[in-house]
């Protein structure tokens, strides 16, 4: 699992590369309680170059969605297409997030 | 590791690869490689190979993570196989008996969101054909993933 993370119009963008499952869930999940603890209100996160998700992956995902709307941050996710988009699907889990077409439209919509 | 010897081609290619894995979570990433490297090896879409890791990814987490009331060290093996235009896979482990079958479908409406149950969901929903059956103290589940939808 590899992580590029940036900042632009005070949003945080995450960028995963690889796949989220077992045993490479926990970086992100950790990196993201990270962000969130650190006061960071506006997480975007870009599964575009995510090959798979597992349940292990989702269970990450909502926890960050949980905790940044504890704190009245938002959380999105921008990259969500092809297989990835139909394990969404499959999982009924596209409700639960707040999904944005592209990382352009993502940051628009969580810039404060 | 590698894949056996492959014989004709088209749907009629056949090759079969094992692996035995230890029950810990980060012995999964072997069953990984060997998938990604299975596949490779005969092209498989995509698709299936999606299907086969999200499957197995489920499969293994389920066993290590539930499937031991000791601490030991246990063997898990994963068999997978392509013949007759499938991939078929098969798990074997020495846990309690569990038969996944006949788990209860999740809850996808509940609020707040669960994950428990979900990845059992994914092995259903991904795979062509799935079976259970116990034998000699092991359990032994086996799929099967088309290599195109008919």
């Amino acid at each position: 699992m590899k992580l590029v993370e940036g900042v632009t119009d005070n949003v945080t963008v995450v960028e995963a590369y690889g796949r989220l499952d077992s045993t490479t869930s926990k970086e992100l999940g950790d990196r993201l309680t990270k962000l969130v603890q650190s006061g960071r209100s506006s997480i975007l996160v870009d599964l575009q170059n995510i090959a798979y998700i597992s349940s292990a992956g989702f269970r990450v995902l909502l926890i960050a969605n949980r905790a940044t709307a504890e704190k009245q941050g938002k959380l999105a996710l921008c990259g969500v297409i092809g297989e990835v988009r139909r394990l969404f699907e499959i999982g009924s889990f596209t409700d639960e997030f707040l999904i944005c077409p592209s990382q352009a439209e993502g940051i628009g919509k969580l810039k404060p | 590791m590698a894949a056996g010897p492959s014989a004709g081609s088209g749907t009629g290619r056949s090759a079969s690869t094992e692996i035995r894995i230890a029950n810990r979570i980060a012995e999964m990433e072997r069953v990984v490689e060997l998938v990604d490297s299975f596949g490779a090896d005969h092209q498989l879409s995509n698709e299936v190979m999606v299907a086969l890791n999200v499957s197995l990814d489920e499969i293994l987490n389920n066993i290590i993570s539930y499937a031991y009331e000791d601490t030991s060290d246990h063997d898990i093996v994963v068999r997978i196989e392509l013949r007759d235009g499938s991939v078929e896979v098969v798990v074997a482990d020495d846990g309690k008996p569990f038969n996944p079958l006949l788990a209860a479908d999740p809850d996808l409406a509940a609020k707040p969101r669960q994950v428990g149950g979900v990845g059992l969901h994914f092995v259903r929903k991904l795979t062509d054909q799935l079976e259970y059956a116990r034998r000699d103290g092991i359990n032994e589940l086996r799929f099967r993933k088309k290599l195109r939808e008919s």
